[in-house]
């Protein structure tokens, strides 16, 4: 395969220095932030070495500013670090419960060798060298044998350390590089951008009237919207919160809609075709700023009120309300755009309806609307070079020949704008996590034979856990690394403990939304375990892969010296205080604020307007806001959202939802023993006139079954769910008895959810498994 | 100069039930894991009404530091004392552990702790005062709880008790809280 | 004559004595064991007390023994101090036991309270003397004194007539601190308003009432057993008095238990009433009908009544059953009181509650720890009487 035909897109390390476009940094500090104790280390009273270290926080995806109180080397607590606004100065449970993790007894502290069979659980400690370079020659191995750099795949959640990983995927060249969007947010981000060109925030601290369509943010924690809709809104801001499930939103809200599931998108094009046809949409903002009105006029004719009460179960009267309330107060309106949208097969056009119901009224781009992030640009590793590889064949999520229709459900829905045979849009660095583990377990269109897995645990994230176990069985090398034995490092071949975030530095991540800021992390402890960053363990492999000539045989030589030059030396070989240094590097005095203060920011404003200046281009087709997506169009897909009713369980069945609690990270955090203590053992929430039915008492242990497994779990008989619903906690029934607090405890949900994708986005649907219970 | 009256001031309204504080309260103070050891609480009232027409509240509650102390009262080593400003507290090394104070205690505030050897429970952070808030109040993410000196007319605890209607814990036990729950 | 009833006696006791003897070492071993225990693991890792009922069984043993011992202190001083000489015919037998089962009642509460040591230092140290319990502590710990004083004065080689006179002051002040102790034993539960079904005056007057029927009913069951179900006729009119007053006290017991159970449960009365009902109905119906009202009260005064205090086995039984009822009596009391929880066990609340109560049952050492104090009793007491001229000449 010739270097022409390979992806542009591939070489993402290679930037040309453009004209630097960098605000001014004020230097200083402005407004209204309060002060931190920031000291450095000093004897307290007690004679111990007592000191303050600001960081941030990894137990979640919010990654809020925190101070560590740290006496005689451990870490005594940790806390919000007041100057890091986005969190409004606060840290969760999980936040308060990472001070436990350095010490968590479970945790994994070196690198470990496999020597019982796959699953067994048996290892041995073997040193750093020999990991490093056990890898190298695997991947070696691997290239020799599948002629493929691609028959390696490389998986990876979100992270501060990610890059590093990316690094190390880059320079072995895969293009089979698999992240978390497609097990969360994908379809929300499609939707979104396909109507704005981008996926906003919402301004919850101006906003007079707030509709959350299944965001559980008192439970699902964004900062800073979890905050804000309790906190920092105005005084009269009315809450209308819809979900099958009685969540802690729910309890907080001014009105709670238990809507049927999957027809979400079937209320908003009701609550459209109220303010279409009443004459409430924003007739100025729709004529200078969308494409397409006239035809959405059109087309949500028949999706009236009375309509969509049939299919959602909520009454026409309270759609018309919802719908006018939303009106009276626009621009100050929300429609909140989520996050997590792994929910059903059609959610693209869901979410595309959620963003021209803003786009017809207005509430863009100004206080108590929907708000474009903004970001604090940071310096790049311009000229950062990796080499050119032949032995590379395309994704195998894009590229697979078989159809993907046996992943979306045989109804209506799948005649109505869903693409059948493969997935419209797949991002290139993330794939879609379904269709990759289908196309891998076919070896369609090739055979994927190793894995690298940071941070991520696909066997509980993924559904079917079934599937992936299978596929974790085909490969020839997996090796994983985390800072737990998660069920994934558990049928893994070559273990690497990562040093926790308390532990290392981490590299900058500007953190966008309406109030940008940016965070890096610096150690609060050395290293307790013989663990190391991602940075090194990329370093160390990338260094033993330089010693192998048979990873370079199909590259250039003066790619190799290239990527030498601008990667392995400067970044890689490099103490990452370097590379934050320089990310920084276009702001005097951020590198200096961000070891005193944790963090670093040009103020704590918030950032509205930027597409209203003159001349602003949309990252849309036609440059404006598209009510009606021409490439949608254009690529077979409805260009505007159309409605198909989901499936419906049977009268014996129930539909599985999912959802969180706040004090839980996905399944990461089960085993910290402050955690676990609130929920030990995850519980089905079953109506309880269902329940009655069942024969099932609050407590009683009972059989959760789909087509693909079984869990046994107790029973919560609740009035808090719908009747044709049931749902549980993540991150229970665990395979691996590295975890020793959830080790088989409670049910495993990737164990009997189906998979099926939304194959607009990739995006998994989990909400679409139907379930029989039975008592145990 | 006044004498400082602590008191905190509690908005349940703004709770999510998150359990940030407790987890918070535990680490700050070094209380065991443990079903039975904990100082402070985040209870899920009933639920009211049939479905869909549900509601449910949340109450954060913790040792009231009551003005009329009980469990002072029956304490017979002067263990459980009141500092000046009204923050109740134990001197661990006095506690016989007779546990009086926990059979006078109206709210179920207190336990024993066994690596202490003594009975524990909220102690407002009292160590933490007044620089900084207690880890619960800090940590909070929509800031139910508001610490202040009630006597600092100027204090925002001050300012939400007089803006506010509120309502204290057991009033029939005549204890007379230092916790003020806003309504 | 009484040299050969003292020789009989002496005779007749030697295996009985021993073999009790043998029984309460037994005991102590087991005691001793559980306190070995609890030293090792903790008093968390071996009691099953726990937050929401933090005083169990100890708590019960300590009061039943205690209590027995101002009762019979009380019968004492009616003998001793106010003349009733039907009593005083029993004073040696019932100064030592008195003080005996004050020790026993002591090792009770030194293995209940985790810091016993430390209590004695702060008592003196920094007492609060708002406490009931320093008061109930100081008390004791005087009646103690006092009954070692009468012990001495009683078995002191050489009597003299003054020795009379003081031991007429000391039995009226064993009498009077011991009324004192026990009310204010009382009052340690009376004193909290946050259990309403301890607050008031009830149980001070109860326990008082209570422990004076203990006394004489002890004294009925010991000396049946000492005379082996065959008490000497000079003992007679003793034994019907005691039993006269056993019966007395089981009556004001009765009214005392009608009012107070009414009281918890006409129209409802919050924690009281759930109290209340956990004694009728709920988990410990089984200990307060058949342990207390039935064994305490309902068949000893049976008997006293249809023997008409005249048969002096009869009467032995009758102490022998009420002695068991009794210790339902302290620990129904003790426990009912704290199973109304003072937060309700909602999810989040950390409380467990079951039908909306508290949970409590005794563990195996805490069960081991009152064989202790039983170990205590049968020793040190049977070896008085192995030992001692317990037998009290006319005077």
């Amino acid at each position: 395969m010739g270097k022409g035909q390979l992806s542009l897109s591939r070489r993402k390390f290679l930037q040309v220095s453009g004209a630097a476009a960098s605000s001014v940094a004020a230097g200083g500090l402005l407004n209204t932030v309060k002060a931190t104790a920031s000291e450095h280390s000093i004897t307290n009273s007690s004679g111990n070495k007592e000191k303050f270290v600001p960081s941030a926080c990894a137990m979640c995806v919010n990654k809020c500013g925190l101070v560590a109180h740290v006496v005689d080397g451990r870490i005594e607590k940790l806390n919000p670090n007041h100057k890091f606004f986005k969190s409004r100065s606060m840290l969760c449970a999980r936040g308060n419960a990472g001070a436990a993790e350095p010490y968590n007894p479970d945790r994994l502290k070196k690198p470990l060798l496999r020597v019982g069979k796959r699953g067994e659980g048996k290892w041995k400690e073997i040193s750093w060298e020999e990991a490093y370079k056990l890898a190298a020659e695997r991947l070696a191995e691997l290239k020799q044998k599948y002629k493929n750099r691609s028959s390696v795949a490389f998986v990876s959640t979100e992270g501060f350390q990610e890059e590093f990983f990316n690094m190390l995927s880059t320079s072995y060249g895969s293009t089979n590089t698999v992240r978390h969007p497609t097990l969360c947010l994908a379809s929300v981000i499609q939707g979104w951008s396909s109507v704005f060109g981008t996926y906003p925030d919402a301004d919850l601290t101006e906003a007079d009237f707030v509709l959350m369509l299944g965001a559980n943010r008192a439970e699902s924690f964004v900062t800073p919207d979890t905050i804000d809709f309790q906190k920092s809104m105005p005084k009269k801001q009315t809450l209308v919160y819809v979900d099958p499930r009685f969540t802690a939103t729910a309890a907080k809200s001014d009105k709670w809609y238990a809507i049927k599931p999957g027809t979400d998108l079937a209320f908003v094009l009701a609550l459209i075709n109220v303010i279409v046809t009443e004459n409430w949409y924003d007739e100025n903002f729709v004529n200078e700023n969308t494409h397409g009105f006239e035809d959405l006029i059109k087309h949500v004719k028949l999706y009236t009120p009375e309509w969509a009460e049939k299919e959602c179960e909520i009454p026409a009267d309270e759609i018309r309300w919802v719908a006018r309330q939303y009106a009276k107060y626009a621009p100050r309106s929300v429609i909140y755009p989520g996050r997590r949208t792994s929910w059903y097969v059609n959610d693209v056009y869901f979410r595309r309806a959620c963003a021209i119901l803003t786009a017809i009224t207005g509430c863009w781009d100004e206080p108590g609307g929907v708000i474009p992030k903004s970001s604090i640009p940071l310096a790049k590793h311009d000229g950062a070079l990796y080499p050119f590889y032949d032995m590379v064949k395309p994704r195998i999520d894009v590229s697979r020949e078989s159809s993907i229709n046996h992943l979306i459900p045989n109804d209506e829905r799948a005649k109505k704008g869903l693409p059948q045979d493969s997935c419209a849009y797949l991002s290139e660095k993330d794939g879609s996590w379904i269709v990759f583990r289908d196309s891998v377990l076919k070896s369609d269109p090739y055979p994927v034979k190793g894995m690298f897995i940071f941070k991520q645990n696909p066997v509980e994230a993924v559904p079917n856990r079934e599937k992936t176990l299978k596929m974790l069985q085909q490969m020839e090398f997996i090796c994983t690394i985390d800072i737990q034995m998660s069920d994934t490092a558990w049928y893994s071949d070559l273990i690497l403990p990562e040093s926790t975030y308390l532990e290392r530095w981490d590299p900058c991540h500007s953190l966008s939304g309406i109030w940008p800021i940016v965070v890096a992390r610096q150690p609060v402890i050395e290293p307790i375990f013989d663990t190391k960053s991602m940075k090194e363990i990329t370093a160390g492999i990338v260094n033993e892969m330089l010693k192998i000539p048979s990873l370079w045989d199909d590259c250039w030589e003066s790619d190799v010296k290239s990527f030498k030059e601008t990667v392995v030396k400067p970044i890689l070989n490099q103490p990452t205080e370097k590379f934050i240094e320089h990310q920084l590097s276009k702001y005097p005095g951020a590198y200096e604020m961000m070891l005193k203060e944790g963090v670093f920011y040009i103020d704590d404003t918030a950032k509205y307007g930027k597409t209203k200046k003159k001349d602003f281009r949309y990252k849309t087709k036609t440059g404006k806001i598209e009510i009606y997506n021409v490439r949608y169009e254009d690529d077979g897909l409805s260009p505007l959202p159309v409605y198909a009713s989901p499936s419906q369980p049977k009268p014996n069945e129930f539909r599985m939802i999912l959802g969180r609690h706040a004090w839980n990270t996905h399944s990461g955090t089960q085993n910290n023993e402050y955690l676990h203590e609130i929920e030990p053992e995850n519980a089905v929430w079953i109506n309880d006139k269902r329940a009655f039915e069942l024969g099932i008492m609050d407590g009683d242990y009972v059989y959760v079954k789909s087509s693909v497994g079984e869990q046994k779990i107790k029973a919560k008989v609740t009035r808090k769910i719908r009747p044709d619903c049931i749902f549980y906690t993540h991150g229970f029934g665990r395979l691996s008895k590295g975890l020793s607090l959830v080790y088989k405890t409670g049910a495993s949900q990737s164990a009997i959810l189906e998979d099926y994708v939304d194959s607009i986005s990739g995006n998994a649907a989990m909400h679409e498994t139907f379930v029989e219970i039975r008592k145990a | 100069m006044a004498k400082k009256r602590y008191a905190i001031v509690l908005d349940a309204s703004k709770c999510l039930n998150c359990k940030a504080c407790t987890v918070a309260c535990k680490l700050e103070n070094d209380v065991p894991v443990g079903q039975e050891t904990y100082r402070i609480w985040v209870t899920e009232n009933r639920l009211h009404g049939n479905f869909p027409n549900l509601t449910q509240t949340f109450q954060p509650s913790q040792c009231q530091h009551c003005e009329n102390t009980p469990c002072a009262s029956v304490c017979p080593t002067n263990a459980t004392y009141k500092t000046e400003e009204g923050v109740v507290l134990v001197d661990y090394d006095k506690c016989v552990l007779c546990k009086a104070c926990m059979t006078a205690c109206p709210y179920d505030a207190r336990f024993v702790d066994e690596h202490l050897a003594a009975v524990e429970k909220c102690t407002m952070c009292y160590h933490r005062l007044p620089d900084r808030d207690p880890a619960c109040v800090e940590t909070c993410p929509t800031k139910v709880r508001v610490f202040g000196d009630i006597n600092d007319p100027e204090s925002k605890a001050s300012k939400l008790l007089a803006k506010n209607s509120y309502y204290r814990l057991k009033p029939s036990v005549n204890t007379r809280p230092r916790l003020f729950y806003v309504d | 004559m009484t040299t050969h009833t003292e020789r009989v006696s002496n005779l007749a006791s030697k295996t009985l004595t021993t073999s009790l003897i043998v029984i309460g070492i037994i005991l102590l071993a087991i005691g001793g064991y559980a306190s070995l225990q609890v030293f090792l693991q903790g008093h968390e890792a071996v009691y099953a007390v726990n937050r929401e009922v933090p005083w169990g069984l100890l708590i019960a043993t300590y009061a039943y023994f205690v209590i027995t011992s101002t009762g019979l202190a009380f019968i004492g001083g009616l003998g001793h101090a106010f003349g009733f000489e039907k009593y005083s015919k029993m004073s040696k037998r019932i100064v030592v036991m008195a003080f005996v089962i004050l020790l026993a009642g002591f090792t009770q509460i030194g293995m209940e309270i985790g810091h016993p040591i430390r209590l004695m230092i702060y008592l003196i140290l920094s007492p609060n003397l708002n406490a009931p319990i320093v008061w109930m502590g100081v008390f004791y710990g005087i009646e103690l004194v006092i009954l070692a004083v009468e012990l001495y004065i009683i078995f002191k080689p050489n009597k003299k007539e003054s020795d009379h006179n003081t031991a007429k002051i000391v039995g009226f002040f064993a009498l009077l601190v011991g009324v004192l102790a026990t009310s204010n034993l009382g009052y340690v539960f009376g004193s909290l308003n946050a259990r309403p079904f301890y607050h008031g005056v009830y149980f001070s007057i109860f326990l008082v009432i209570s422990g004076i029927t203990a006394g004489a009913a002890l004294l009925l069951a010991i000396h049946n057993i000492i005379y082996k179900f065959n008490v000497p006729e000079n003992l007679y009119s003793s034994m019907k008095a005691l039993g006269k007053l056993m019966g007395a006290g089981i009556g004001v017991m009765i009214f005392l238990y009608l009012w107070k159970i009414l009281s918890s449960l006409y129209t409802q009365p919050g924690d009281s009433y759930l109290a209340a009902k956990a004694l009728l109905t709920g988990p410990l119906s089984i200990n307060f009908w058949v342990g207390e009202l039935v064994l305490a009260v309902i068949l000893p005064l049976a008997i006293i009544v249809f023997s008409k205090a005249s048969n002096m086995k009869a009467l032995g039984i009758a102490g022998i059953v009420f002695m068991i009822g009794l210790f339902f009596t302290r620990y129904d009391f003790i426990v009912a009181g704290q199973l109304p929880p003072m937060r309700e066990g909602l999810a989040g609340s950390g409380v467990h509650t079951v039908n909306g109560l508290a949970q409590y049952a005794p563990s195996a050492t805490e069960w081991m720890i009152f064989a202790l104090g039983w170990g205590v009793f049968l020793v040190l007491y049977f070896l008085a009487e192995r030992f001692l001229i317990l037998d009290t000449k006319e005077h």
